[in-house]
């Protein structure tokens, strides 16, 4: 994986403790096309505080053009944007 | 106190040049501040300001913190310069002070990147408290993404002497019986309380490292330089017992701000409006800790680097900026003598609370009006930037009409008090 670092939409359910789980985001490709990828599966989940800044890490899986790939989705929990990480 | 004890002084290396550098991993960028020629502070563009911190590469440049961004620019070319981000740095720091309380209760923030830990009521074996460094040194990098150097000792001053020592990432001791050894051969101006002015009145007594001084005589020391004399002699021998305090605010006792302007004011209408400027945030920062002040005092400092400054005390209790603006502007029309100026400060002492106040007979204007008029401004100012009210005067004139504040008062600040 390599890290992109890129902003996206998200959907996303939280549990009633309040644990976020992403469902479907949609990001602009290089095109200027927005493209809708499902979050098939969250592998794990760990949460990170670098600098001060609480995050929280999904690993996940999803089928994109025809190809299972993982990546990786960033919750920041005190500016609550979601990027897509690494992939 | 007891002589058991064992204090970690737990210092961030180059604080806000790593936290920055922390901060720009996680968001996904692939350089490493730390590992190019790189320094915090100022405007990158205009290049205003002053470095901040640096990173080892930089410093591998010659270049020093407190040196003007100009200067360090000439010295390395290919300089990247980050501008400041308090908000951020106070977030690393409280991230740290929490970390930091999962090691032991009793922590003293000493500064916004340094702090003192009581490592007390553990086990009290050198091999223990050495351990114990290393763990939180090694979670802070591991999950805060920065670099701390840790000082071991059985007083704050030897522990923030050791932390001090080699840098960055590591874990120093400084033990009593180590303070010979370690301590006594660095330069007199290493030492905690011995600054540039101090420096060259020890270097005249023929004192040069540390070990000098803690063997000068005494009696000498305490002629030539009075109490500090005595408490460097002490530091020197690694003598200090103070308590690690977690509540380390002494309650404040001025408010101030002041301003460098980047061009030389040569009229009175242009610094009475800087004047004006920095009384806004002072204002609004005695107001917002429910103070009144009695004593205004204004200080300049000329093209030539000379300073010179004026106070007045006041016969009621104010925390108006008018009132305090009036007579920064008068203050500073008396102690003016026309020369160019380069450098412009206010600051307010002999605070009282602002539950209760004697009014004046002689004061003149409506205080409830004025009263209500900076309630208002403020709440304005809190809500919608402090620029979203200005005075009319500094319309066109291309000054700030606010100046001052780093952004955060709830900043902790170095103190000289350990």
């Amino acid at each position: 994986m390599k890290i992109v670092a890129k902003p996206i939409e998200m959907i996303a359910w939280f549990t009633r403790d309040g644990v976020p789980n992403p469902i479907r985001f949609r990001i602009m490709e290089e095109q200027k096309a927005l493209k809708v990828i499902n979050v098939d599966k969250i592998v794990f989940r760990e949460k990170e505080k670098i600098a001060g800044c609480p995050a929280i890490i999904f690993n996940c899986q999803s089928n994109i053009n025809g190809a299972e790939k993982l990546y990786q989705l960033k919750y920041q929990m005190d500016t609550c944007k979601w990027i897509l990480f690494k992939i | 106190m007891e002589s058991g004890r064992i204090i970690f002084h737990i210092d961030a290396n180059s604080a806000f040049l790593s936290w920055e550098a922390a901060y720009r991993l996680s968001i996904g960028e692939n350089i490493d501040l730390r590992t190019i020629p790189s320094v915090v502070g100022g405007d990158p563009k205009t290049r205003h300001g002053i470095v901040l911190a640096k990173s080892l590469p930089a410093k591998a440049y010659r270049i020093k913190t407190g040196e003007s961004l100009f200067a360090a620019a000439q010295k390395c070319p290919g300089l990247t310069i980050i501008p400041p981000d308090f908000n951020l740095y106070l977030k690393c720091s409280n991230a740290m002070v929490d970390m930091l309380k999962r090691f032991s209760p009793d922590i003293q923030r000493f500064s916004v990147d340094e702090c003192f830990l009581d490592y007390a009521g553990h086990d009290k074996s050198h091999k223990a408290a050495f351990d114990a460094a290393f763990e939180i040194k090694e979670s802070i990098k591991k999950e805060l993404g920065f670099t701390v150097n840790i000082g071991i000792s059985t007083n704050k001053l030897l522990a923030k002497m050791a932390s001090d020592f080699k840098k960055p990432d590591l874990v120093h001791t400084l033990f009593p019986e180590e303070v010979k050894s370690k301590m006594w051969p660095l330069p007199v101006e290493d030492l905690f309380m011995v600054g540039r002015a101090t420096k060259p009145k020890l270097n005249k007594m023929g004192i040069f490292t540390i070990g000098d001084l803690a063997n000068f005589d005494l009696d000498i020391l305490k002629f030539k330089l009075k109490k500090q004399g005595l408490l460097i002699w002490e530091y020197a021998n690694g003598i200090e017992n103070s308590k690690v305090n977690p509540d380390s605010s002494l309650g404040i006792k001025g408010i101030g701000n002041s301003t460098t302007i980047s061009f030389d004011v040569e009229d009175r209408n242009t610094a009475h409006l800087i004047l004006f400027s920095l009384v806004e945030t002072v204002g609004m920062r005695l107001r917002s800790s429910g103070s009144l002040c009695s004593l205004i005092s204004v200080s300049i400092k000329n093209n030539k680097f000379l300073s010179c400054s004026k106070q007045r005390k006041l016969y009621f209790c104010t925390d108006s900026t008018s009132t305090i603006g009036e007579i920064a502007c008068q203050l500073f029309d008396e102690l003016w003598n026309g020369d160019p100026v380069r450098h412009l400060g206010v600051s307010v002492t002999s605070l009282s609370s602002n539950e209760k106040n004697q009014l004046s007979f002689f004061y003149h204007g409506d205080i409830e009006k004025d009263e209500k008029l900076n309630k208002t401004v403020d709440t304005i100012r809190e809500k919608y930037g402090k620029n979203s009210l200005i005075r009319s005067s500094f319309l066109y004139s291309g000054l700030k009409p606010v100046n001052g504040g780093s952004g955060s008062d709830s900043y902790p600040v170095m103190s000289s008090f350990l």
